[in-house]
């Protein structure tokens, strides 16, 4: 249907006269053509606190008591901050290669940084960063290959970002000091990215989560309370400025605010997108397919890996601010550089697939709007879910699928047996078992019959065990055993689903293609038996 | 042939591992414009002089010289910019890319706009040119929007070359460029290899095992045995010299053995 | 002994040099420092949290050696073992002695046969993809953190006494101070010497020498090395979780504690070479040191404990630009 739609568009524009005009007829009309799920997805970003008001019949704009379309902006917007970090991370992880256990230190600094330069800054600092410009020009003079020209640019960048983010006289604006946030995060990551990038992956795997983890302690410790506010973390109230401000008090701001985010989210996606379909975005994905190749063509992966951590750490250190702003409390807490926003991005990625696009936002803004979702959900042992199964019964076909799966090879061959000789016997009787069909239908009644036994099995013992266990009494809220659950999620799509559901759902789709092409490939050369893993 | 300048050159190359010495103070001699073959049993020391060449290994001593410029310290990817392109003898390409993008990437490489990250990578059409152009050059034209995993061995290997000829190589290093192959397909690859140093003024040093293989093409062929040269010349020298007639006659090396005796 | 120095190559042997030279920097700075007393306590308790880091990283600089498995999960089997240790020994009814033998004797089994199920169950069917490998460790670390604090609750355990037979003082550097703590430090030593004497003497030792060289070349000779990949896996979380429980009656147990000693052991295994079973030897020594160093040096002079943090983390900046494959590492 949409090839119809597409021929129909394209010969209008084809109407055209002026070329230019039709020039930009027909690329608008690609862009439109080749995106138009993306872009339906923003608009209905972009209304969506229209759709939750329609919905719950209740106000756009915050009024006392708040109602749910006020509520659910701020989870969407929290959501998208992560969604930003996890496509930060997937940037490095599944597009890269590089494995960083660190990447909730630029998340926490985000908030961090713009917080603590705002409150120490002092009008001298100017020109110690001047000087520290200069002496890093020099360095690099004596030190590097760099031509006068490189160095030159270097110095120019170097002083019109201190004059511009560290001015000479008054304070900091909060402007000035996100800017100064991204400025650091750059030089740790080059820093850092110097230090060991160099190096095989598991030792910058290793070096940036002590790294991490080193900020961590010192941010929750009682030594630099003054500065860091120890474990009450440092509150953005007072410094947001109005127009950053999304608490229920700014009417007309909390829209633009969420409008902002949306804004932020759609450019991180561009700018990832257009990145990884640059020059660079080629070089850093021939990396992490076979990085030895890649250095014997030619490149120099080093650089290219500094580069696309500089990257994501910038996305994530923006994404972190942007996730205090809409804390409830407005507070940055040592937590935001915790392992749980360098284990979130992850599992957020690896479920949505590592090394596509779309996979971290489906899974980050379906597991964190269906936390807030479930949030206050609470359930007993025996009620369970969906009415039918119940967790003890749940609990057991858990448990028989894990023993399944532990000996499925033993197992497997059993039951292979048994098929082989059903099929042997109605082979002859008729084409059931012989064509591709068959073959399909094969696998689906093996994997149907084992997900019956399993669920037969898990009913039965499990009514078992709750008639004669008195549980029934305790009530479990779902929030507690989110993390649970999500940690159990993250092994079970790292052993079962390594594509996640986006990679998957594309592996799929080419392999498909594959095959046809195959197919047609083998009509001109002899044989081609390979097939894509 | 001899009057051709010299482009590459190995100076007393050595390396050991632990004791055990695998290239012993090596001279070697590339003349430009030339194809060159290194042969030489299992455990000759052709693949690590090969690899001491390509820079993958440090030499212990000695030098490496090209086009009069001592690169024996360059890391990989700056000897690509200086014209020294190379293949391997396990099929190493990026699996899930396309032909056209092992290419592409290769091209890419030695222009300027690798750090243009804010470009569509589509927009640098030279690259794209010069990728087609090398790949119609080995014949795989038919599948540039294959994944390269589902090539078959003999078209992996002709990517191979795709892949060195598109990073514009003055001088292509081959390591056994018919590993692997299916033995009906090895006369089409060394056409293609003909063909590119004829049309493209390419010099191409090539190790080979297999010495039906390099008779008929090659200038100039050396022959290490226990990681020294035994042997240099023209391929009808090396038919007719007796040291390594009798270095190899004992041996059981099949196909060396048959060669000599044919041409004598 | 003699031999081992003369057939050191080149750059261990350098290694070495170093290794005597920083440390004898170290005492002397704390000797000048603090005084006579308070160096000698420092010195103490940077090699009984040498010893205690040991446990830890030995066991994943053996399975990083054999398996080529970064275990993150280490920490938190520290973890279960500290708090499985502690449950033992608190609810118990018997001698302290007794209760304390029971307790690591619970943990380290405990925490074994989780190491087990763990390798076979789900950390051997990634063996083809090992990216995963280091992430489903990383992911299970959490997962495993998470079940103790639902278990186990949020708050810190406090500190046990130790078992009676341990539970006396003696004086050293003008400092009165538990039995217990020899005990760690002799526990620690045992365990040097054990797995040394364990790789060294016997069979399934060489195996894994051979195996850490060149795992595929083992499996080539027909021994199973599926089974000792399991075993040493076992091995180095049982040696966690003993470094676990003996943690117990010395500083409690905390949540904290697992992620904190991993840190310090992959510190270690960066600084000793990751594989080498003597580089983790002796940078878990240079490493304690440093921390109980650093720590009194910010204590006397910033009045800031915490900075002994950033102390560790530099040691290993400063080894890995002069020696990227860590002290006792395989040359590459």
């Amino acid at each position: 249907m949409m090839s119809m739609i597409e021929r129909t568009i394209y010969a209008n524009t084809q109407k055209i006269k002026d070329p230019t005009l039709r020039g930009l007829a027909e690329s608008a009309a690609r862009l439109v053509l080749e995106n138009w799920a993306y872009l339906l997805f923003v608009i209905v970003l972009w209304r969506f606190p229209y759709i939750v008001a329609d919905l719950t019949d209740t106000e756009v704009q915050p009024r006392r008591p708040t109602g749910d379309s006020v509520f659910w902006q701020s989870e969407m917007a929290r959501a998208l901050a992560l969604t930003c970090l996890a496509m930060s991370y997937n940037l490095l992880f599944g597009f890269s290669g590089v494995i960083s256990f660190g990447h909730a230190l630029f998340f926490g600094a985000g908030g961090y940084v713009t917080f603590i330069v705002l409150n120490e800054y002092d009008a001298s600092y100017q020109q110690g960063a001047l000087i520290v410009v200069i002496g890093i020009t020099l360095i690099l003079a004596l030190f590097s290959r760099m031509n006068v020209r490189q160095l030159l640019i270097i110095a120019l960048i170097g002083v019109l970002l201190t004059l511009l983010l560290m001015p000479g006289e008054g304070t900091l604006s909060f402007y000035q000091a996100i800017g100064l946030a991204v400025v650091a995060s750059i030089a740790v990551s080059l820093i850092s990215g110097v230090v060991t990038l160099r190096l095989r992956g598991i030792y910058f795997a290793m070096f940036t989560l002590a790294l991490a983890e080193m900020f961590w302690v010192l941010a929750k410790s009682g030594t630099f309370r003054d500065i860091t506010g120890a474990e009450d973390g440092l509150g953005f109230r007072d410094i947001l400025p109005e127009s950053f401000n999304p608490t229920p008090t700014f009417d007309g701001s909390r829209l633009d605010m969420y409008r902002l985010t949306v804004v932020f989210f759609v450019i991180v996606f561009i700018a990832i997108r257009r990145y990884l379909n640059s020059p660079v975005g080629r070089v850093m994905i021939a990396i992490r397919e076979n990085e030895e190749r890649a250095r014997t063509i030619g490149y120099n992966t080093f650089y290219y890996k500094v580069l696309t951590m500089t990257f994501a750490g910038v996305i994530a250190t923006l994404s972190g601010l942007l996730f205090v702003i809409w804390a409830t409390d407005k507070r940055v807490h040592p937590e935001a550089l915790s392992l749980k926003y360098t284990v979130d991005p992850l599992l957020n990625s690896l479920i949505g697939g590592i090394g596509t696009l779309t996979g971290p936002v489906i899974a980050t803004l379906g597991l964190s709007l269906g936390e807030t979702y479930l949030r206050n959900e609470t359930f007993t042992l025996d009620t369970g879910l969906f009415g039918i199964l119940t967790v003890w019964q749940l609990a057991v076909v858990l448990v028989v699928g894990l023993v399944w799966w532990l000996f499925r090879r033993p197992l497997q061959t059993g039951l292979r047996r048994v098929v082989d000789m059903v099929r042997r016997d109605t082979a002859r009787a008729a084409t059931f078992a012989s064509g591709t069909h068959g073959h399909w239908a094969l696998i689906l009644g093996y994997y149907g019959l084992v997900v019956l036994l399993l669920l037969a099995v898990g009913l039965v013992i499990g009514s078992e065990i709750a008639h004669n266990l008195e549980f029934k009494g305790d009530v479990y809220n779902v929030s507690d055993l989110w993390e649970l659950f999500l940690g159990i999620l993250f092994v079970v799509v790292v052993m079962a689903l390594p594509h996640g559901i986006v990679g998957t759902w594309n592996t799929f789709w080419a392999n498909r293609r594959v095959r046809r092409l195959e197919q047609s490939a083998q009509q001109s050369a002899p044989k081609g038996n390979n097939s894509a893993s | 042939m001899t009057d051709k300048p010299v482009i590459l050159e190995g100076h007393a190359l050595r390396k050991e591992f632990g004791g055990l010495v695998a290239v012993a103070d090596v001279h070697i001699q590339v003349r430009a414009g030339s194809l060159h073959s290194i042969i030489g049993p299992n455990g000759a020391g052709k693949t690590t002089l090969f690899n001491l060449l390509t820079g993958t290994l440090k030499p212990t001593s000695g030098q490496v010289i090209f086009k009069g410029q001592d690169i024996t310290g360059e890391p990989l990817h700056r000897r690509v910019h200086l014209g020294l392109g190379r293949s391997f003898q396990i099929t190493n390409i990026f699996p899930s890319l396309t032909v056209l993008e092992n290419v592409r990437l290769a091209a890419q490489a030695l222009g300027g706009d690798n750090f243009k990250f804010w470009a569509h990578f589509k927009r640098f059409k030279q690259y794209t040119e010069t990728a087609v152009y090398a790949i119609t050059q080995v014949g795989l034209e038919s599948q540039m929007h294959v994944p390269a995993v589902i090539l078959p061995h003999g078209d992996q290997r002709k990517l191979e070359l795709a892949i060195l000829l598109a990073s514009d190589a003055e001088l292509l290093l081959l390591d056994e460029p018919t590993a692997g192959m299916a033995t009906e397909q090895v006369p089409m690859l060394l056409e293609i290899i003909q063909r590119v140093r004829q049309t493209g003024d390419k010099t191409i040093m090539l190790v080979e095992h297999n010495m039906n293989v390099v008779m008929n093409i090659s200038d100039r062929i050396t022959v290490m045995h226990l990681g020294e040269v035994l042997a240099e010349g023209t391929p009808a020298e090396i038919t007719q010299n007796e040291t390594v007639q009798k270095a190899y006659l004992g041996e059981l090396y099949g196909d060396f053995a048959e060669i000599i005796q044919e041409g004598a | 002994m003699l031999t081992y120095f003369a057939n050191l190559s080149p750059q261990h042997r350098r290694s070495w040099g170093l290794v005597v030279a920083y440390v004898a920097l170290l005492l002397a700075v704390s000797y000048v420092d603090f005084g006579y007393n308070t160096a000698g306590q420092t010195a103490f308790r940077g090699i009984l949290l040498g010893m205690l880091v040991f446990m830890v990283a030995s066991g994943l600089s053996l399975i990083f050696g054999l398996l080529d498995v970064l275990n993150f999960a280490q920490g938190a089997f520290l973890l279960i073992g500290a708090y499985v240790g502690y449950d033992v020994y608190t609810s118990l009814d018997a001698g302290t002695t007794v209760r304390f033998l029971a307790a690591i004797v619970s943990g380290v089994v405990f925490v074994g046969v989780l190491g087990a199920i763990m390798e076979t169950g789900l950390i051997r069917p990634l063996y083809d993809r090992p990216v995963f490998q280091i992430v489903l460790t990383f992911g299970l670390a959490a997962v495993l953190l998470d079940l103790v604090e639902r278990y186990y609750g949020p708050d810190p355990k406090q500190p046990l006494d130790p078992p009676g037979f341990l539970d006396n003082n003696f004086t050293l550097f003008d400092q009165s101070l538990s039995y217990y703590r020899l005990f760690i430090i002799f526990l620690g030593l045992t365990m040097m010497v054990g797995v040394f004497l364990l790789l060294n003497r016997t069979r399934i030792g060489i195996i894994i020498r051979a195996g850490v060289q060149d795992s595929e070349m083992v499996q080539a000779l027909g021994i199973n090395v599926r089974l000792i990949f399991t075993l040493v896996f076992v091995l180095g979380a049982a040696l966690a979780a003993l470094g676990g429980i003996a943690l117990v009656p010395y500083q409690g147990a905390t949540l904290e504690m697992g992620n904190q000693f991993l840190i310090l052991a992959i510190v270690v295994i960066v600084i000793g070479g990751m594989g080498s079973y003597e580089g983790t030897a002796i940078a878990s020594i240079v490493v304690g040191l440093t921390r109980a160093v650093a720590e009194q040096l910010s204590l006397e002079h910033f009045d800031a404990p915490v900075l002994a943090e950033t102390s560790i983390l530099l040691l290993m900046i400063v080894v890995l630009l002069v020696q990227p494959s860590g002290l006792f590492g395989r040359e590459e």
